[in-house]
Formats: C-alpha cells, sequence, structure tokens
C-alpha cells in the first residue's frame, strides 16, 4: 500500500465520519428550532407533488441527490420530516440528479454525431427515473406497499441487532461524540454561545446552515478521495462491461463504482463521453446507469447510522427499495427496456440538430416545471 | 493518474510490436527464402488483424480512461500513445504490402544483392524489437540511440533507392525492388515515429528532420 492509497483512504475515512457528525448536527440544529417552527417550514412540502418537485429542486442546486437524501435523512431522523412528506422528495432527488450528467454531454456539443450519442446517454437516465416516478409514484401513495416494505426491513434489521441501528451502538456514540465536541466549539464562540443562550431560534438555523456546508462539503471530499482510491477498479470495471456489453453484469459494475466513490453523477457522468466517443453502446451503458441508481443509495443508508429515530433508516431503505423495484420493472424485459432508451435517443437526435433545445430542455426540465409547480402545488 | 491503466496501453503497444516482428519475418521470408506462400498467407492477415485490434484496444483504452481521469489527464503522453499506435500499425500494413511483392511471383532469393538484403532485414527486425524494449525501459538514451539507429538504416535505403532511379544498378526486378526499398524505408520510419513520440515534444513528434 503506498503513501497516496493510504493517505487516500484516510481522508476519505474522515470524510465519512465527518458526514455522519454532520447529519447529527442537523438533526440537533432542527430539534434546537423547535416542533412549532419546522412544522410551518415544511408545510410547503405537505403536498406530495410539492414534495417532488422540491426533491428535483434541491438536487439541481447542490448537483448531487446524496446531499438531498442525506439531508432528507437527518430531517427524518429529527422527527420534523414525516415519511410521507419525505418519501416524494427522495423521488425528486432520483430525478434531480441526472442533470450533472446532461451538463456534461454538452461538451461534446461541437461535433453533431458525438453529441448525439453523448445526450441520448445522459438523458436515458433522466427519462428511466421520470418513468419510474410516474409508475411508482402514484402507486405507492395509494397503496403503501413500498412504504411497508421499507418499515418492515427496519423493524427486521433492528431486530437482527444490526449494530449501526441500535441506539448504543459504537458507531452512533462515536458520531454523538463528534457532534458534541463540534458544538462545544461552537458555543465556545462568544457570539454562537451569547445566540445558544439568548436567541435559539438564530442558532439553530445556524447550525442548520453549518451542518449542510458540513454535509456537502464531508461528501464531497468522500468522493473525491474514494474516486482517486478507485480509478483503477473504475477503468478496470467499465473495461470488463464493455467487454462483456451490458446485462446484470453491467449492472453490477454501475452498483460497484457508483458504491465505491459514493456518487452516481460521477458514473453516469463518466459513461457520457465514453458513449459520445461511439465505443459503447447506449443500450450497454443504459444497465450500467441503472446500476448506478441503486448504488447510489447507500449513501442515504450510511446517513441514516448518525440519527436516533429509526424512521431515517426507514427512508433510506424506502430508497434502496425504490430504485430497485424501479431497474427489476423496467430492465428485464427488453420492450420495456427500451423505452427510456428509444425516449432518450429520439431527443437526442432532435437536439443534435437543434443544440438550443438541449439547452432549453436543461432550464425546462430542471429548473422552470419544478419552480412552476411549486408554486401551483402550493 | 492511475499507472495501471497506461501499463495496460503499454502492453498492448509491445503486444502489437510482437505482431509486428512476426508479419515482418513472414513477409521478408516470403521475398528473401523459399516460402510457400500459401502457407503462410492465413497467418500474416490474421497476425495484421490481430495487430489493428489492439490498436482499436489501445484507443478503447484511451477513451476510458479519459473519461475516467478527466480531471488530471496527462494530454501529452495520450497523444504521443495515439500517434504510436498509430505508427506501430503501419508497420503490419507496409509487411502485407511487401508480401503483396512476393505475391506477384518477384523474389530475391537468387538476386546477387540478397545477403545484403538479409542484413537489411535483420537490421529492421532488430529495430521493430528495440522499440520494444524502448517502452518498456523508458529509457531517453536508448530511444536517442533508436532514432539514430533508424535513421542511418533510412539513409542508407534512400542512397539504395536514388541508384535504382539513376539505374545504377542492373537488377531482375527493378519495379519490385524499389517498392521493397521504399517499403522498407516506410516500415523504419513509422518505427522511429514511434520512438520520437516516446521522448520529443508532441507539437515535434514525426518530425524529426525539421
Amino acid at each position: 500500500m503506498n503513501l497516496k492509497v493510504v493517505k487516500n483512504l484516510s481522508f476519505a475515512l474522515f470524510f465519512l465520519y465527518f458526514f455522519l457528525v454532520s447529519i447529527k448536527l442537523l438533526e440537533k440544529g432542527i430539534k434546537t428550532l423547535g416542533a412549532e417552527y419546522t412544522d410551518q417550514l415544511f408545510e410547503s412540502v405537505s403536498n406530495p407533488f410539492a414534495g417532488l418537485l422540491v426533491g428535483i429542486l434541491c438536487t439541481v442546486l447542490v448537483q448531487s441527490s446524496s446531499v438531498t437524501t442525506s439531508t432528507i435523512v437527518g430531517l427524518v431522523g429529527s422527527g420534523v420530516l414525516s415519511l410521507e412528506y419525505a418519501i416524494p422528495m427522495v423521488m425528486g432527488a432520483n430525478i434531480g440528479t441526472t442533470v450533472t450528467n446532461t451538463l456534461v454531454s454538452f461538451g461534446h456539443i461541437r461535433r453533431e454525431q458525438e453529441f448525439k450519442r453523448a445526450f441520448a446517454a445522459s438523458t436515458m437516465h433522466d427519462f428511466f427515473n421520470v418513468i419510474v416516478v410516474i409508475i411508482l409514484f402514484p402507486l405507492d401513495l395509494i397503496t403503501g406497499f413500498i412504504t411497508k416494505m421499507a418499515e418492515d426491513g427496519t423493524e427486521f434489521l433492528l431486530a437482527t441487532g444490526f449494530t449501526a441501528t441500535k441506539p448504543d451502538s459504537p458507531i452512533k456514540n462515536a458520531i454523538k461524540w463528534g457532534s458534541n465536541n463540534i458544538l462545544d466549539g461552537l458555543n465556545a464562540v462568544p457570539f454562537i454561545g451569547n445566540l445558544n443562550e439568548n436567541s435559539y431560534r438564530v442558532y439553530a438555523v445556524i447550525l442548520i446552515i453549518i451542518a449542510i456546508g458540513c454535509i456537502f462539503l464531508s461528501l464531497r471530499n468522500v468522493v473525491k478521495n474514494m474516486k482517486s482510491l478507485m480509478l483503477n477498479q473504475i477503468e478496470m470495471g467499465l473495461d470488463k462491461a464493455l467487454a462483456k456489453g451490458g446485462g446484470l453484469f453491467a449492472i453490477l459494475i454501475g452498483i460497484l463504482i457508483t458504491f465505491s466513490v459514493q456518487s452516481s453523477s460521477i458514473t453516469t457522468s463518466i459513461l457520457v463521453p465514453i458513449v459520445g466517443s461511439g465505443i459503447l453502446s447506449i443500450e450497454n451503458a443504459f444497465p450500467i446507469t441503472l446500476g448506478a441508481n441503486i448504488g447510489t443509495t447507500i449513501t442515504a443508508v450510511l446517513a441514516s447510522f448518525a440519527v436516533d429515530n429509526s424512521a431515517g433508516l426507514t427512508i433510506a431503505l424506502h430508497h434502496v427499495l425504490f430504485n430497485a423495484i424501479g431497474v427489476a420493472i423496467i430492465y428485464p424485459i427488453q420492450f420495456i427496456r427500451n423505452i427510456p432508451v428509444n425516449l432518450a435517443k429520439s431527443l437526442a437526435v432532435v437536439t443534435a440538430k437543434r443544440r438550443y433545445v438541449a439547452i432549453l430542455y436543461v432550464l425546462v426540465t430542471f429548473l422552470l416545471l419544478p419552480l412552476l409547480g411549486v408554486v401551483i402545488f402550493n | 493518474m492511475s499507472k495501471n491503466s497506461l501499463d495496460n496501453i503499454d502492453a498492448k503497444l509491445t503486444e502489437m510490436l510482437t505482431n509486428s516482428t512476426r508479419v515482418f519475418d513472414i513477409s521478408m521470408n516470403a521475398l528473401l527464402g523459399d516460402t510457400n506462400l500459401d502457407s503462410v498467407r492465413d497467418d500474416l492477415y490474421d497476425t495484421d488483424k490481430a495487430i489493428n485490434e489492439l490498436h482499436r484496444e489501445v484507443r478503447r483504452e484511451m477513451i476510458i480512461h479519459s473519461a475516467v481521469n478527466s480531471r488530471s489527464l496527462d494530454i501529452p503522453l495520450l497523444l504521443s500513445y495515439m500517434t504510436m499506435s498509430k505508427d506501430i500499425e503501419r508497420i503490419g500494413d507496409y509487411c502485407k504490402n511487401l508480401f503483396e511483392i512476393a505475391e506477384t511471383g518477384n523474389t530475391f532469393v537468387k538476386g546477387e544483392d540478397l545477403d545484403s538484403y538479409i542484413e537489411l532485414r535483420n537490421d529492421i527486425g532488430k529495430l521493430i524489437v528495440y522499440l520494444q524494449s524502448c517502452i518498456a525501459l523508458d529509457d531517453e538514451s536508448k530511444v536517442q540511440d533508436l532514432i539514430t539507429l533508424g535513421s542511418s538504416i533510412s539513409t542508407d535505403i534512400d542512397k539504395r533507392i536514388t541508384a535504382l532511379l539513376e539505374n545504377k544498378e542492373k537488377i531482375q526486378y527493378p519495379v519490385a525492388t524499389t517498392l521493397f526499398f521504399r517499403y522498407l524505408k516506410r516500415i523504419v520510419s513509422h518505427i522511429v515515429n514511434a520512438a520520437t513520440a516516446l521522448i520529443m515534444p508532441t507539437d515535434r513528434i514525426d518530425y524529426l528532420d525539421e
């Protein structure tokens, strides 16, 4: 093991710990704010459609579904955001995260054929997530079957004594120790200490802002260090996926790459230039993208280790199940599998000829429609 | 930048050169020996196809490497790989051209200059192997030696071609011999160009004499 590997691994582990501590800080900040105030704050997402659109918008703004879903886990864990409101927001995060690789495809805009392939490779992820939301969102809203499965999963994990989920687990204790020390450090700052005593709401808001900033910073550094650590493995994995030409193996590669770097955007953004250059077909890149969709859910599961309320684990498991069921619905039958791929290809034909359509597509899908929807549903 | 994936490209370039040695030997033996052409034709074309496939694999490796390492990319290195793989791939093509000379019934087996041709074959064969070791060792002085040696062989071939064009030599197959030297010169040039890619600045690759 060389020095660089040790450095990257140490930093990744440190920032992973810091990430969990940040979730705990968020939980504390929310609790300090008080139930009365937080109820008002989350009233805007009481409509599930508004929640879905807020999820999209937040993820587009921070360019990371992991930040959004982890924050949601923190909110659910603190008890201020109910599962009912959180579920659509997580679904929205799934859609919002696809904007990153769509923006990456713009790097190929100078060459028509290349851009056509690259844009299709990026938007098939959009279409997949939108189709899955169209199918599963109302179904889960009406029957609650994924929620029930997630609750059963939580109960099962708690019953089996899965260490990280126990209130007095060493992981939870270590996280509490870290967050308490940070809080003590913050309170030692005279200005913040005074706020804590005299104006608890301002203090809570500062705490929440610091916590979200820390979540963002720590996740970014986990991704950066893990990517650096896993570069060779990612290349080898993609080489193998290329050789096998898709299928379940490619889904597994997508899961493993995303799991190891903690970011689906990294995986899907890597695919865009590879498909753009024409060495990987859109059809064969599709299962890797689906794998990335499943792999990204691990971050929320990790975040749930930091919160006391078991609902945090439930929302994380809901995210895992939602994405896995989506793949199970879309991928096995070729006719269904081809729908998002063909939709992406058709859109790419139009955008390659009229490139302003690509810009319009991003603005309308990821900003205008969600904003408009939030206004309408509120 | 990840080392292993680049090592993989190096390995593929080395394999391309191993195959180039094979097609070079087959085609030169067809011209300078008593080889039954039918017995080696498939081997020659299959080996050339393998070189072409390795060339494509190198390109694919480079795309994947670029996609994964987009923020810490050694662009000059990738450009040199691109030009090296192209030069090595061309060796196989010229060897096929040499074989085609033999297929049209031309042979130098009974010619007076056979010994000097065999010597030339040995020198160029060694040059290909030398390029392989240059890629493996990353030793600038070795690459300089290769470039010097290749340039000297190239100058020698040029003199022979000029002599042929000026009708100074009486030979049995003048057209075939001219083409033979011409193709050998191209092979040597591609070996030298591939070597320049190992040490020269990107803008000067292939332009040794300027």
